[in-house]
């Protein structure tokens, strides 16, 4: 599974959006009806399965799917 | 038990070599026992004492620890009362709280450490600042510089059951912050008549802001009381996570995190015993989970009753210590609040559940006119509409008061954020709203200035967006506006002049 997918299915675990629909602008809590909560939880799974530590600070600019995306690949130096 | 100081040293008698707080440093995980915490806690107590704080309030800023928790019993076991604060609010409110209840010390999280340079400027009446870790900054000395001053101090004693031993701040209906009053006994008496008990040892995992009354006295104070050891979750990020490494029996949480578990849980694969996807969310011992602070669909009683795990929902508010009724382990209804604790009388006045007894606040700090609209005749108003049932159950099924209550358990107050939206120039009338588990803005443009900045429709969208953005910004999370809709036409209002807000909503 690429890294995208495994990303799309760790979201679909919060939300009723299939992993096919998911584009990349879309917004975590305006399109995916993720709570507050439901988004500190996808982020702890995101660092367990990706082998990273995120910065909760930082976490306040990220809206989108691809934002979250690129800030992965930022920290795994992708 | 009358008191906090009772309380706590009853529970050093006890429990005196068993572990009281656990809590990771990085992925190592730390320990105090009930001794080495209540050495800890006599010597904030005699530091306080030598420093010159007596009869003070003392406030504290900072995320659940164990230098938090030992601190506040530091304060609260002596002569001083306690004002835990919201670490997630914006630096000026929390400036504007410290002033409010006229604290004259800080203890501050070393996550808000920056704060200190602006309290020093802005609170005058703060004369100390202590950072709740080792580590120095300009304006502020450590909690190990204060016990050190304490080291040859002579101790003192309590407070009486009267006294107020914390100040918890309080979303008001009029859009200013309340400070409920809590006394020594109100407390100590909450505690003790909360029907439900573990075993000496059992481990608790603290997930819920440690400045609200339902955490502090409910996991903290209680647990305490029945020899427990309390484990820090230090981050949301890692609520399950740390529900692995700590394997709790029991956890109190609000509904919005039980939502959260459960999509969790429903994600796994059907083929996989239930049993064995409970072990893995919830590390293997979780039995009770005690929710409160919103309601919750009774779904979810019976769905995590399915993973051998019990959901018992209580009902409480900050100005009754906080419970007022609970189900528990051998005693519940699904769907209801559970029975009203021992302590407590109940009363109905056109719906409205009106509520006497041993934990009820003493008032609000320094407003006497919200105190006597509050409590009348000994009688808290609780702004909740609700019904015993034939087996003496109770049952919440409306509001008096305009508070938007989110899953979280947060009470948000729309004109509190109503009034600060309005010092834009551009909004010209606001309402906000709960809707879906968000905050609704609904703002008709002040035409003046749209006509002088020439904004057109397009831009006028925008122009307030930005202006929600800029609020958002600065404001935790819950309190962060999620929908906009700007109107064309003012909002319709009432013959005094307010403006209607179930039509405005419309």
């Amino acid at each position: 599974m690429d890294k995208l997918t495994q990303f799309k299915e760790i979201i679909a675990q919060y939300c009723q959006v299939a992993v096919e629909d998911m584009k990349e602008d879309m917004r975590f809590r305006e399109d995916l009806g993720f709570s507050s909560l439901d988004f500190m939880s996808f982020l702890g799974e995101i660092e367990d399965d990706f082998d990273v530590e995120l910065d909760e600070e930082k976490l306040i600019d990220i809206n989108t799917i691809g934002e979250a995306m690129n800030m992965i690949n930022g920290l795994q130096g992708a | 038990m009358k008191s906090i100081r009772e309380l706590w040293e009853e529970s050093l008698k006890k429990y005196e070599g068993l572990p009281a707080v656990r809590w990771l440093n990085k992925k190592e995980i730390c320990e105090k026992t009930y001794d080495e915490l209540g050495n800890d806690i006599v010597s904030i107590r005699k530091g306080l004492n030598a420093e010159g704080f007596s009869e003070a309030h003392i406030a504290l800023i900072g995320n659940s620890s164990a230098c938090w928790i030992s601190a506040y019993l530091g304060i609260t076991t002596g002569q001083n009362t306690a004002v835990p604060l919201d670490a997630g609010l914006p630096a000026e409110d929390l400036t504007e709280l410290l002033n409010r209840a006229d604290a004259e010390a800080l203890f501050l999280g070393e996550k808000q450490a920056v704060l200190a340079s602006q309290v020093k400027k802005e609170c005058p009446k703060i004369r100390r600042i202590w950072l709740l870790s080792d580590v120095y900054i300009e304006d502020a000395l450590t909690l190990s510089d204060l016990m050190a001053a304490g080291t040859r101090a002579e101790d003192i004693t309590g407070k009486n059951e009267d006294d107020v031993a914390t100040i918890i701040y309080t979303s008001g209906t009029t859009g200013k912050s309340k400070g409920v009053m809590l006394t020594q006994g109100n407390l100590a008496h909450n505690v003790e008549s909360v029907d439900y008990t573990v075993e000496p040892g059992a481990v608790l995992l603290s997930v819920l802001p440690i400045h609200h009354a339902f955490c502090l006295v409910m996991d903290w104070l209680k647990g305490f009381s029945l020899g427990a050891v309390i484990c820090v979750n230090d981050s949301y990020m890692h609520m399950v996570r740390n529900m692995g490494i700590f394997k709790p029996e029991v956890m109190l949480m609000v509904p919005l995190m039980i939502e959260t578990i459960y999509k969790k849980l429903t994600a796994a694969n059907p083929l996989i015993p239930k049993k064995l996807v409970a072990n893995k969310a919830f590390g293997g011992r979780l039995n009770i989970i005690f929710t409160g602070g919103a309601h919750l669909d009774p779904f979810y009683i019976d769905k995590f009753g399915e993973y051998g795990i019990d959901v018992l929902e209580g009902y409480g508010m900050s100005e009754c210590s906080p419970v007022i009724s609970s189900n528990s382990p051998a005693d519940h209804k699904p769907g209801s609040i559970g029975r009203p604790l021992k302590n407590v009388e109940l009363k109905f006045e056109n719906g409205e559940i009106l509520v006497r007894g041993s934990s009820v606040m003493k008032g609000y700090y320094k407003m006497p006119e919200e105190t006597a609209k509050a409590l009348k005749d000994g009688w808290l108003h609780t702004g909740d509409k609700g019904y015993i049932d034939e087996d003496g159950y109770l049952f919440i099924n409306g509001r008096v008061k305009n508070l938007i209550i989110m899953s979280n358990g947060e009470n948000i107050s729309p004109e509190e954020i109503e009034n600060k939206l309005a010092l834009h120039p551009l909004v010209g009338e606001v309402i906000v709203t709960g809707e879906n588990n968000g905050l609704v803005a609904r703002i008709y443009p002040d035409e003046d200035v749209i006509k002088s900045k020439r904004l057109k429709e397009d831009n006028i969208k925008v122009a307030l967006q930005a202006v929600i953005d800029a609020y958002n910004r600065v404001q935790p999370s819950y309190r962060q506006i999620t929908g906009l809709i700007v109107r064309k036409e003012p909002f319709p209002r009432n013959a005094t002049g307010k403006i209607k807000r179930q039509e405005a909503a419309a």
